[in-house]
Formats: structure tokens, C-alpha cells, sequence
């Protein structure tokens, strides 16, 4: 584990040490022809942890994020789900993706679906449900998300913060393991950024563990339990919060922040 | 010069007739040719090489081609080719419903592709199937793109049944120049033939633009 | 079943001349609709009011209509109003652009009308007048815009000429089916015509796409 830094031994014993992970990423590598998007990335997430992923563009996050849940097959190393190596074949990981549930940039809501419509595909078409037991769920799902009113609007009547809330009570009403969160507010107004990160740190303290990708540092210090450095496709720092954005140890991470206006 | 427009309103009933042959071959036609569309987009949005070569191949074949030689051609052909014989109505269908459905596959593949791909992830990642995607997600979608285009090949079929007049089906077409060479009011029967056109073209016509303006997709 | 391609080489010299008039009724075709339907379309952008009306009904009317039934109502019907009668060479020519230049109208309504406004205002904030804007940035850039749409135009002309044999222009497809019915060998003939024609409109397309891929960006504002 040679990118876990030696800050470690002095910091806050991690979160739910002592279980094993729940995911591991070993030497995990990506490339797109000749662009190498993560070089050997070698990394932990613990149960109920909120693991944020910062760096700048194109540091290889989204990528890495988007290895977990095989919607990229990785080139070389290994990603473990509780103990088990992921599959390396469509079928296998669409079931493992069903473990998983993830939130995108851009919502992507299905725009000739309701939002009930939305929330309710996964458990009928996916975990077979009837339509009664999902709908039911939904509205659940719904509700914990602050939209139990609209769960009869479509997504283009809602506003971008409702729609991302919709986007995530979708992956919740999978009962998920893990939450990916890609960038979930980067297209969001900054009146509606407020609302969602809301609903996800009342996820984060309920004991969702969550990998999110995000530039919202405030929500990474306040919120995360785990801070992950990229820059160009490799980690180049990991720890608490405290450590990352009050003492960073590595130039690159304090240029970074500098450059997003963190003054700590 | 002396004209006689009664002869149309005398042969009124084998003219309407012909309009129902018309109508019955554009309804046949693109019944058929809608699946064949969607079919031949799967086929060539599949990464299954063969498959995607084929669909492309057929596609760009009965793009290319006068649709009156496809006509011809499926006349002589089909009987030699298949050992059976085969009506002037069945030969006109099968050659209309070729050249339709490959402009439906390329219009159905390109509704499909406009679909972006954020959406089929956001879909696999609830663990569906490619199916379950395709089905549920996808196609809905295309549907409301591709309706435009469709209700236009709507149209342009509709007046291309005209063409299979050449091998003595009695749509509208043969029907009105059958009446006139056998009544030699050419151009009374030749107007009137051009004016039943133009009365259930011109409707449909407007329609098509109103599904134009109503279902302008906006991103 | 046993195919005797003779026939086709046995009279190449009459089928080919008949593929050189397909190419000149298409051409010939394609110029007067370009020249007709440009008018029209630009009269309805930017002409009087009252001519609005008869325009669009023109066009609707094209559209409403097959070709078929312009082509044979131009070559019989016509003569018997005006009282000139029409080689079918020049009949075929009458009719088949003044359908098309219907479609090119709308081509040209469609690509001019396509450029925001925001390029007009920017040009009058210079100072130019009217007609020079329409001349030096609308059209330049609609043009542009509207070559895809030629292409399949020029297309489908091509492909209109061949109906033209329903009212004896020798054009191609006229031809194929006299030596079809001479030789009695209609499925070789008919191949032979599927493929030159295949080869004669396969390129169109492509050309025009791989013209526009190079010249899109003019057209982007």
C-alpha cells in the first residue's frame, strides 16, 4: 500500500478500522489509447466512510470512480467489492452495479419518466418487484430526499437541485452498498447546491458509504472522513481532512488548493 | 376543344377504388417497414461486425437506387428467384417495403444515437441489462425524435405508391390512366387524377409540418 | 438460374448514351430548380407580404403531389391548354423542375432563416445596408448550412429522372426496359441498371458529405 503517506500513524485512527474494506483498489490502471486516465491507483474505503476524491480536471477522479462500477473495464490491477475481485465481464459486474448505486454530473434523469417513474425503474425492471412495492418504495425514496410533492413532475418541470435529489433517491431506492457520486453539484446553480449536499451528508450520517467526486471543499472537509489526492491519474496524497486541507504535506496539494481559493 | 368533366364524377367508384389500393399499400408498406427500420438501426448500432456491415450494406443499397427500377427489378426477380409466383400487389409491397425500411433505418439509428450516452449509464448503472435499456430508456426516447422523419417517409410514400402503376397494380395512378386511355379525356381524367393527389396530400402535408413544430427536439 | 449478360454488351452503346441523357436531364434539372426554388425561397424571406400566399401554396402543392403525376400531366395534359406540344425530353425538364425547386425553396427559406438574428443586427451596427447584409453575411453562411440538403437533393433528382421513361424520355432506365423487352432477358438488364445507377449516386452523397465536414465551420455562428 505504498500511497498511503506517513502521516497516517500520527492522524485519527480511520474510520471503521479493524473490518476489512469495503472496496480495495490495487494498482488500479486506465488507459484511453494513449492517454494513461489513472496509473496504478492504490486505495481503501471503509464501511460507513465518506471518501472525497479532489484534484483538478482530467486527474483521472471520474475515471477511477467510473472503474468502480464497471462503466469502464480497468487495464491492470484489481478492485475488490468486500473481498471479492470484480468481474471482468459485462453480465458479472451489471450485477455487481446493482451493489452500487451512482449519481451523476448531469443528472440524468429519464426525461419521459416521472420522477416517481424514475425512482421506481431500478426495483421493477432490475430487483423485480411488483409495480406496487416499487412505487411504494419510491415515494420512500421520495420522501427522505425532500420531493414527496413531485413525485408526479418531470424532470423538465424541476429545477436542477430537485433534479439531482430525484437522481439520487433513484440509486438509493437500489438499497446500494456503496453511493458514487460523480461531480454532483459542479452543474448545479449555487442556490441549489445547498439542498443536495444536505441530502448527502444526512446519508453520510446515516452510514452510507460514499466515494464522491467533488470541487466543493468545504463539504470534503466538513463532511468526508477520507480526503484522496489525484493529479494526473495517480494519487499524490491521501488522509483526514484535517491533514489534507489544514497541513497538506505534498507541494502539488497545496498549489491545487491555492489555485480553488482555499484558505483554509 | 370541347372537355368533359363528367367522366370523373361517372368513374367516381373505380376511382375511389384506386384511392383505397393507395391507401391500403402506404398502411401496409410502412407497417412493415417501421420494425424492418428499427431492426436494421439495432442491427447496425450492434458491435457485431456481420450484423452492422450487413444492415449498412442494405441500407445504402436501397438509398441509391430509383425506387421505380427496385419496382422493376422486384417484378422479374422475385418470381425466378423464388420458384413462386407472385401478384403485382404482393411484388409492389415487397419492393416498397425495402426502400422504406431502409430510410427508416437510417432515420432510427440516427434517433438512436442522438440519445446521449449519459443515459444508457445512468441506466446500467441501476444494474439493467442492455436490453432492459434499450427498451426502456432508448427507444421511448427515439420515438419522439424520429417521429418528425417518419411522418415525413409517411408522406413521400404515399406518393410514391403512384410508381407501382408501371407493373399494373390498380391504385389511384393506373386507375385514373386506364380511365383516360379508355375514354381519351386526357386531361380532364389526367387533372382529376392530379387533384385527388393533391386533396389528401395537402392535409397530410401541413400535418407533417405541425408534428414539426410540436415535437422540435430542444437539448 | 443461368444469366446471359450479352444483351447488355450487345447494345452498351444505347444504354450508355441513355446513362449520358439521365446526366443531363439530372443536370439540367438541378440548375433551373436551384435557380427557380432559390428565387422562391428568398422572395419568401425576404419579399412582400402578398406574395407569400401563392408562394407556399406552390410549394405545398409540390409536395402533395408525386412526381409521376406532374410528369405525365406536363406531357399529356399540358399541350392541350397551351397548344404547344413538348418533346418529352423538354417535359421532362418543365416538370421535374418545378417540383424540385419546391424542395429547394424550402432549403433555402429554412437555411436563411437559420441564422440568428444577432448576425443581421451586428452587420446593420456596422452601418450596411440591407442588401449588402443579405449578399456578404446571411447568404455566405446559409449556403454553408444548406449543402447536405443539396446533396440529397441532387440525389433524389437524379433518381426522379429515371420515372421520366413513364413518359418516353430515353433516359437510362427508358432504355434498360426497351432492351429488356427486345432480349427477353429483363433480370440482367435490370442488374446492370441497379449497379450503374448505384454507382453513379453513391458518390453524390459522400462528396457533398466529405465538401461540408470541410467547410462547416463557415457556417457556424
Amino acid at each position: 500500500m505504498s500511497a498511503i503517506t506517513a502521516t497516517e500513524e500520527n492522524a485519527t485512527p480511520r474510520k471503521g478500522s479493524g473490518a476489512p474494506p469495503v472496496l480495495l483498489y490495487r494498482d488500479v490502471r486506465k488507459h484511453f489509447g494513449a492517454f494513461i486516465a489513472v496509473s496504478g491507483v492504490s486505495m481503501e474505503v471503509r464501511k460507513g466512510e465518506v471518501v472525497c476524491l479532489i484534484g483538478p480536471s482530467g486527474s483521472g477522479k471520474s475515471t477511477l470512480l467510473r472503474c468502480t462500477n464497471g462503466l469502464e473495464l480497468i487495464d491492470g490491477g484489481e478492485i475488490a467489492l468486500d473481498g471479492e475481485l470484480l468481474p471482468r465481464n459485462w453480465e458479472g459486474m451489471r450485477r455487481v452495479r446493482q451493489r452500487m448505486g451512482m449519481v451523476f454530473q448531469n443528472f440524468e434523469l429519464f426525461p419521459h419518466k416521472t420522477a416517481l417513474g424514475n425512482v421506481s425503474i431500478g426495483p421493477m425492471t432490475v430487483l423485480r418487484l411488483s409495480r406496487a412495492e416499487a412505487e411504494q418504495r419510491a415515494k420512500a425514496m421520495l420522501d427522505k430526499v425532500g420531493l414527496a410533492d413531485k413525485i408526479a413532475s418531470y424532470p423538465a418541470q424541476l429545477s436542477g437541485g430537485q433534479q439531482q435529489r430525484v437522481a439520487i433517491a433513484r440509486a438509493l431506492a437500489m438499497e446500494p452498498e456503496v453511493m458514487l457520486f460523480d461531480e454532483p453539484t459542479s452543474a448545479l446553480d449555487p442556490e441549489t447546491i445547498g439542498e443536495v449536499l444536505n441530502v448527502m451528508k444526512r446519508l453520510a450520517e446515516e452510514g452510507m458509504t460514499m466515494i464522491v467526486v467533488t470541487h466543493e471543499m468545504t463539504f470534503a472537509r466538513h463532511v468526508g472522513d477520507w480526503v484522496v489526492v489525484m493529479d494526473r491519474g495517480a494519487i499524490i496524497e491521501q488522509g483526514p481532512p484535517e491533514q489534507i486541507f489544514d497541513s497538506p504535506t505534498v507541494e502539488r496539494t497545496r498549489d491545487f488548493l491555492s489555485h480553488l481559493g482555499w484558505s483554509g | 376543344m370541347n372537355f368533359d368533366w363528367s367522366v370523373v364524377w361517372r368513374n367516381a367508384d373505380v376511382l375511389v377504388e384506386g384511392t383505397e389500393l393507395t391507401i391500403l399499400l402506404a398502411v401496409t408498406t410502412m407497417v412493415i417497414a417501421i420494425p424492418g427500420g428499427i431492426l436494421l438501426a439495432l442491427m447496425r448500432l450492434s458491435g457485431v461486425r456481420a450484423l452492422s456491415s450487413t444492415s449498412a450494406c442494405f441500407v445504402e443499397l436501397f438509398r441509391n437506387l430509383p425506387l421505380i427500377l427496385v419496382i422493376y427489378t422486384a417484378y422479374y426477380v422475385l418470381p425466378v428467384a423464388t420458384g413462386l409466383s407472385f401478384s403485382p400487389i404482393t411484388t409492389a409491397i415487397v419492393a416498397l417495403s425495402l426502400n422504406v425500411s431502409a430510410y427508416n433505418g437510417e432515420t432510427f439509428r440516427a434517433g438512436i444515437a442522438s440519445i446521449r450516452q449519459g443515459q444508457s449509464e445512468a441506466a446500467y448503472a441501476l444494474g439493467m441489462t442492455r436490453w432492459q435499456t434499450t427498451r426502456e430508456i432508448v427507444l421511448p426516447q427515439a420515438v419522439r425524435r424520429v417521429l418528425p422523419v417518419l411522418a415525413s417517409t409517411w408522406v413521400s410514400l404515399f406518393k410514391d405508391t403512384s410508381l407501382v402503376s408501371v407493373i399494373s397494380v390498380g391504385e389511384l395512378a393506373y386507375t385514373s390512366m386506364r380511365i383516360r386511355a379508355q375514354t381519351y379525356r386526357v386531361l380532364e381524367m389526367l387533372t382529376a387524377m392530379a387533384a385527388i393527389y393533391w386533396l389528401l396530400g395537402y392535409p397530410q402535408a401541413k400535418l407533417v409540418d405541425w408534428i414539426n413544430r410540436r415535437y422540435a427536439v430542444n437539448e | 438460374m443461368d444469366l446471359d449478360f450479352s444483351p447488355v454488351l450487345d447494345s452498351w452503346q444505347y444504354l450508355l448514351r441513355g446513362v449520358g441523357l439521365t446526366l443531363a436531364l439530372s443536370f439540367l434539372t438541378m440548375l433551373c430548380s436551384l435557380v427557380i426554388g432559390g428565387a422562391i425561397g428568398l422572395a419568401r424571406c425576404y419579399g412582400p407580404q402578398s406574395l407569400r400566399w401563392p408562394l407556399v401554396f406552390y410549394i405545398d402543392s409540390m409536395r402533395s403531389v408525386p412526381v409521376l403525376v406532374v410528369l405525365v400531366w406536363t406531357y399529356f395534359a399540358l399541350p392541350l391548354i397551351t397548344g404547344v406540344v413538348l418533346p418529352p425530353f423538354w417535359a421532362a425538364l418543365i416538370a421535374l423542375s418545378a417540383h424540385i425547386a419546391a424542395y429547394v425553396a424550402e432549403i433555402v427559406r429554412a437555411g436563411v432563416s437559420s441564422i440568428r438574428p444577432g448576425q443581421t443586427r451586428a452587420a446593420f451596427a456596422l452601418g450596411m445596408s440591407r442588401a449588402q447584409t443579405i449578399r456578404t453575411i446571411v447568404l455566405p453562411q446559409a449556403l454553408v448550412r444548406m449543402l447536405p440538403a443539396f446533396g440529397s437533393i441532387l440525389s433524389i433528382t437524379i433518381k426522379d429522372t429515371a420515372i421520366a421513361a413513364v413518359i418516353a424520355v430515353p433516359e437510362y432506365m427508358n432504355r434498360s426496359q426497351t432492351v429488356a423487352g427486345q432480349s427477353f432477358h429483363p433480370i440482367e438488364i435490370f442488374t446492370v441498371a441497379m449497379a450503374v445507377y448505384f454507382i453513379i449516386l453513391f458518390p453524390v452523397t459522400r462528396v457533398v458529405d466529405m465538401v461540408y465536414v470541410r467547410l462547416a465551420y463557415l457556417g457556424r455562428s
